[in-house]
């Protein structure tokens, strides 16, 4: 019989532009994550999942979970593995801790996930993002580093919808207002939209607050059953309610539309119909606002508005505090940056405090919340949804 | 050829640093597409059972799993349907900002997200017609029995065609 599966504990190390290594950065966030709950006995987490997509690369690092564990003082039995899916890493590895949580084949995993991408010279990571593509086919077309990518569908949605740059600027300017309350964030400074409309242009109509930046740092996270989850936490429970991820095509020249994510909308639709909620039922969301743009769009796919109105649903504050969907509450990926196996993780801690009602900008009535990962060249989507109650 | 702070890389070819796709047929199993790209022409596979044409190309059909794969011609040519100009970030390798990208129709078989060259800068327009435009890239110094063998390469982007 299927286990229920709490999230039971959360912390991140500082993230930015950090001094130290991958594994000092994983130290930080462990530490901040006992921190979280000090019920919680390290020796007795049976699991470790660690999301890093580009360890190889920028730490020349493979077989990273034992040596994290090594460092965190885990010592785990069940499971113990690296989990890569560039930019959704940290959600995939929660989704597989839920998995082998519900099945009986762990009873609490401790999932982690960071990088360490700034290297002693700056030009590498930057080079390495040709291996985040399809690195035969479109990396060659100079399709490494996603700005383009993103112009280019912020230039069709424009066309298709209407969407103004003014929109665009809106989750600018309220997600790096929300990275301002959050110690931990990338960015400890707000914008002004006029800020914003001024900025120097990266790729049109992209400029530089529209992109999210380059991250060092690392997350983690405390899952387990919710019969452990009753004896370790005085804390609201949050549930692990249900997952979803899809992927429809790799290669750019595959994709079925750039302005309707295909698998955006099969991941949110498996996800809300394991979850039993609906859309309307999602009271606060962090979804993967790698560009402005991108959180329009998911917006639309995911359900929370029609199909073309995202631009005047965040225009109007629709998913700003007080709005419908208060989305990236902790400032998001262009407030608090993207060590992109950290990201997931980062969403989950987040989501976690809205659930439990102790967030820095807590939503009234935050009962179901959801985590939203895209990676590669908008190949893959990834979607959770959390609540206050079981399924 | 020298590496600083790896003096022991001085001279050595790395795989895990190379812009580009490896094309021997060692190393790749569709080098026929380089081989093809050499001559000028842009072709994929077709798979012979099922017909479905695949981009890029395969060893094995993805639509009904056959590997009775033929080599087939597609359009070098195709048209804008939208462009933009990537100011900042142009990667290495790239030349100089602005790099141009596209995405071409290509004859209604996909629409490509492509690299424009031989295009000035504000020059390309949605609409224009733009061509398969082939280039050497650097040869790869591949360990054969007894040396290293130079295999030459090349790739494609796209340009006006005037």
């Amino acid at each position: 019989m299927d286990r229920n599966v709490c999230i039971i504990a959360g912390g991140m190390s500082k993230w930015g532009v950090r001094s130290g290594s991958q594994r000092d950065f994983f130290q930080e966030a462990a530490k901040a994550c006992y921190e979280d709950n000090p019920q919680v006995n390290p020796k007795e987490i049976d699991g470790l999942l660690v999301a890093s997509a580009y360890t190889e690369r920028t730490s020349y690092q493979t077989h990273l979970a034992p040596l994290v564990a090594e460092h965190i003082g885990v010592k785990p039995r069940s499971i113990c593995a690296r989990v890569e899916l560039l930019c959704a890493s940290g959600s995939s590895a929660i989704i597989l801790a839920f998995g082998l949580i519900k099945a009986g084949q762990a009873d609490m995993v401790m999932v982690m996930g960071g990088e360490k991408l700034y290297t002693p010279q700056k030009w590498e990571v930057f080079y390495s993002e040709l291996a985040s593509v399809d690195h035969d086919w479109d990396g060659p077309q100079g399709l490494g580093l996603p700005p383009p990518v993103f112009a280019m569908v912020a230039k069709q949605h424009m066309k298709q919808y209407g969407t103004k740059k003014e929109q665009l600027g809106a989750i600018s300017v309220k997600n790096r207002r929300n990275a301002a309350l959050n110690p931990k964030a990338q960015f400890q400074q707000g914008i002004t939209h006029e800020e914003y409309m001024n900025a120097r242009p990266i790729v049109q109509p992209l400029s530089l607050f529209d992109c999210c930046p380059i991250t060092d740092g690392a997350a983690g996270v405390i899952l387990c059953t919710e019969e452990k989850a009753k004896q370790l936490t005085d804390k609201p429970l949050v549930y692990l309610r249900g997952t979803g991820q899809a992927s429809v095509n790799n290669m750019s020249a595959n994709m079925p539309s750039w302005t309707t994510w295909e698998a955006l909308k099969i991941a949110s639709q498996e996800a809300y119909r394991k979850a039993k909620v609906e859309p309307k039922d999602v009271k606060v969301a962090m979804t993967h606002d790698c560009f402005t743009i991108s959180e329009i769009i998911e917006m639309e796919d995911l359900g929370f508005c029609k199909k073309g109105e995202g631009g005047p649903f965040v225009g109007e504050g629709q998913n700003d505090i007080g709005g419908k969907v208060p989305t990236n509450t902790d400032g998001g990926l262009l407030g608090c940056g993207h060590p992109f196996g950290g990201t997931g993780i980062r969403q989950a801690i987040e989501v976690m405090r809205q659930l439990r009602g102790e967030a820095k900008q807590q939503v009234k009535g935050a009962d179901i919340g959801l985590t939203h990962n895209l990676s590669g060249f908008i190949a893959a989507h990834t979607v959770l949804v959390y609540g206050r109650e079981p399924v | 050829m020298t590496t600083p702070g790896i003096s022991v890389l001085e001279g050595k070819y790395m795989v895990t640093m190379d812009l580009f796709p490896q094309q021997s047929k060692e190393f790749n199993q569709v080098f026929t597409f380089y081989e093809n790209l050499k001559q000028g022409r842009f072709t994929t596979t077709k798979c012979a059972d099922c017909g479905a044409e695949s981009f890029p190309p395969r060893v094995m059909c993805p639509e009904c799993f056959s590997t009775n794969m033929q080599w087939i011609d597609w359009p070098n040519e195709g048209t804008v349907i939208e462009f933009t100009e990537e100011v900042v970030g142009v990667p290495l390798g790239f030349g100089k900002a602005p790099l141009v990208h596209a995405l071409v129709d290509l004859q209604g078989k996909k629409t490509m997200f492509v690299r424009v060259i031989n295009c000035v800068e504000g020059q390309l327009k949605v609409g224009d017609k733009v061509r398969v435009a082939v280039f050497d890239v650097d040869p790869v110094p591949q360990e054969v029995k007894g040396g290293i063998q130079e295999i030459p390469r090349v790739f494609y982007a796209f340009e006006p065609v005037t």
